[in-house]
């Protein structure tokens, strides 16, 4: 599709675009790039060149440590994300006639409620005078409260979960959707059972929404602090903690910019080589 | 087995997905409504909450703050993001694929870099935190959301009607009005109500760039600090209700799932 008239107007078009992005995207993380090689000097930081930040955190243990626990959490949660979603969305695809319309939407919802109100959600359900906890005293099952709920890694996987849900079920319900389904009929023709044909021909055909799904609920886990903070207690320091405490009480702006960094490189590579399976978009921001 | 009863195993792990999904979006409702903060042996039901909600003047004003940065918002995003739809649309340029991946950045990257590496850079700029600071980020991550949206319809839409117009002699001016607009007039309302609902329940990026001018999910998120008191379900109660109205509104215009429905019947 090219452009056949006025193309001088077509390329003025893209100008606001890229220079909004340039200057509230690029620039600001490039700069977050540079100061995470500068130092704190007192209260100020100080555009002296160091490594130190990144020495700091590539020697102590304490910091790989906490991205390598995130990052196994976050492994986790979006496999537990795909074992919810990915049924869901096949027995949306394949199973329902009646009323799919409506399951769809139902599906997709919990992606459009606020992201504050599903942690207030759970931090009640879980709560030691939570709902699970209630109901089970009340049904004299238990007498003290089960305080493995709430306030660690338990509940951060369980919250995180449940808002990656919608993530991985959108891209993979479209991959699905996309499956001719006289393939599907030949695999069955050709005497495939119904397990057969799933893993053969049906799981294959839907990777790459599978693969879209669980970059992003990896990513979305990856990076938060809010969940963490909310449901994690003591034991459940996240990642996204480590780094929003270097800008807030530990101010230490250049190290959480390094640390913020790490995670950019972490993400990009995983996007990056996602790209090649699925899009990057999922099938989200398409209508 | 039979192939019946394997289609009804996978309906019951369908239907506790189901479950699993909408179970805490009840109790938030329950909860709202409860005279006693538990949920087993609810012994009433009170609109008191609610009442006190109205009563608490800074909770009202965040929620003004949340409408007019989402108006805001969406309103630079729709020009913004409708221009560089049809820029990536209709030229050819090297580099299409970075031009893509820049605007998505904001949307897919985690949002604790959108706002640190913001919050930094207005920091270093000596900028005070304000409204605009939090417009700045919202911009940013609903300009993707308005861009991918119509990008898809064009898509869609393909150049021959706008080329016809143009043969007939309309100007592109008229074009634009006559012919462009009013085919992708559902899905640029379809992406306002996606990219206001997005900016509407933001908290992680905002909670970098917000000073003392507090939107509602920073509020709210201010409020939990205290433990979850009844005004809190009360409140996320409400915005509960407004999200389920806006995705409502939002599935009348955005066509995605009804075309994937229309593709499958003709299959069939």
């Amino acid at each position: 599709m090219g452009e056949r008239f006025s193309a001088p107007r077509a390329l003025l078009r893209g100008i606001p675009i890229t220079v909004w992005m340039l200057c509230l995207v690029a620039v600001p993380l490039g700069y977050t790039f540079l100061i995470s090689f500068f130092q704190v000097e007192g209260l100020q930081i100080a555009a002296k060149f160091t490594l130190k930040n990144y020495r700091l955190f590539f020697t102590d243990p304490m910091y790989s440590g906490i991205l390598l626990k995130s990052m196994l959490l976050a492994l986790a949660i979006a496999l537990l994300a795909i074992l919810a979603g990915y049924p869901l969305a096949y027995m949306l695809s394949f199973r329902v006639r009646r009323g799919k319309q409506a399951l769809f939407m139902l599906s997709i919802i919990p992606l459009w409620v606020s992201y504050l109100v599903r942690i207030i959600a759970w931090r009640t359900i879980l709560g030691n005078k939570g709902v699970i906890n209630s109901a089970l005293t009340s049904l004299g099952l238990i007498q003290e409260p089960l305080s493995f709920l709430l306030y660690n890694r338990f509940a951060i996987a369980v919250t995180l979960t449940y808002i990656c849900i919608p993530f991985v079920f959108i891209p993979v319900y479209t991959s699905l959707e996309k499956i001719p389904r006289n393939i599907m009929e030949a695999s069955s023709d050709l005497g495939a059972g119904e397990l057969r044909t799933f893993f053969n021909v049906v799981l294959p055909l839907s990777l790459p929404g599978l693969v879209t799904g669980f970059i992003f609920a990896f990513i979305i886990a990856l990076g938060d602090y809010i969940i963490p903070q909310q449901l994690g207690g003591t034991q459940g320091i996240m990642f996204g903690n480590l780094i929003w405490s270097q800008f807030g009480f530990a101010f230490n702006w250049p190290f959480g910019a390094a640390l913020s960094f790490i995670l950019l490189a972490i993400s990009v590579t995983i996007l990056g080589l996602t790209s090649r399976f699925g899009s990057t978009e999922g099938g989200f921001l398409s209508e | 087995m039979s192939r019946r009863n394997r289609g009804i195993g996978l309906k019951a792990y369908g239907f506790l997905v189901y479950f699993f999904l909408y179970f805490p979006l009840i109790v938030v409702l329950l909860f709202s409504f409860s005279p006693t903060k538990t949920i087993v042996g609810i012994s009433g039901f009170t609109l008191k909450w609610y009442q006190e909600l109205f009563r608490d003047q800074n909770l009202l004003a965040a929620f003004l703050h949340t409408i007019s940065i989402g108006a805001a918002a969406v309103g630079i995003a729709v020009v913004l993001g409708m221009a560089g739809a049809f820029f990536v649309s209709r030229v050819h340029f090297p580099g299409k694929s970075v031009f893509r991946t820049l605007v998505l950045l904001p949307y897919i990257l985690p949002g604790i870099l959108m706002g640190i590496s913001l919050l930094v850079v207005i920091k270093a700029l000596n900028i005070p935190l304000s409204p605009l600071t939090v417009l700045l980020g919202h911009v940013s991550f609903t300009v993707p959301v308005v861009m991918f949206q119509i990008m898809s319809r064009i898509a869609r839409m393909g150049p021959n009607y706008q080329s016809a117009a143009m043969d007939l002699g309309a100007n592109p001016v008229q074009t634009f009005w006559y012919v462009t607009l009013p085919m992708i007039r559902t899905a640029l309302i379809g992406a306002s109500l996606l990219a206001f609902t997005v900016s509407f329940d933001e908290i992680v990026i905002s909670y970098f760039l917000t000073g003392t001018w507090m939107t509602l999910p920073v509020y709210i998120y201010g409020m939990m600090r205290y433990g979850l008191s009844p005004k809190v379900y009360a409140i996320s109660a409400i915005i509960l209700c407004l999200s389920l109205a806006l995705v409502m509104l939002m599935s009348r215009y955005t066509g995605r799932s009804a075309d994937v429905y229309r593709v499958r019947s003709r299959q069939d």
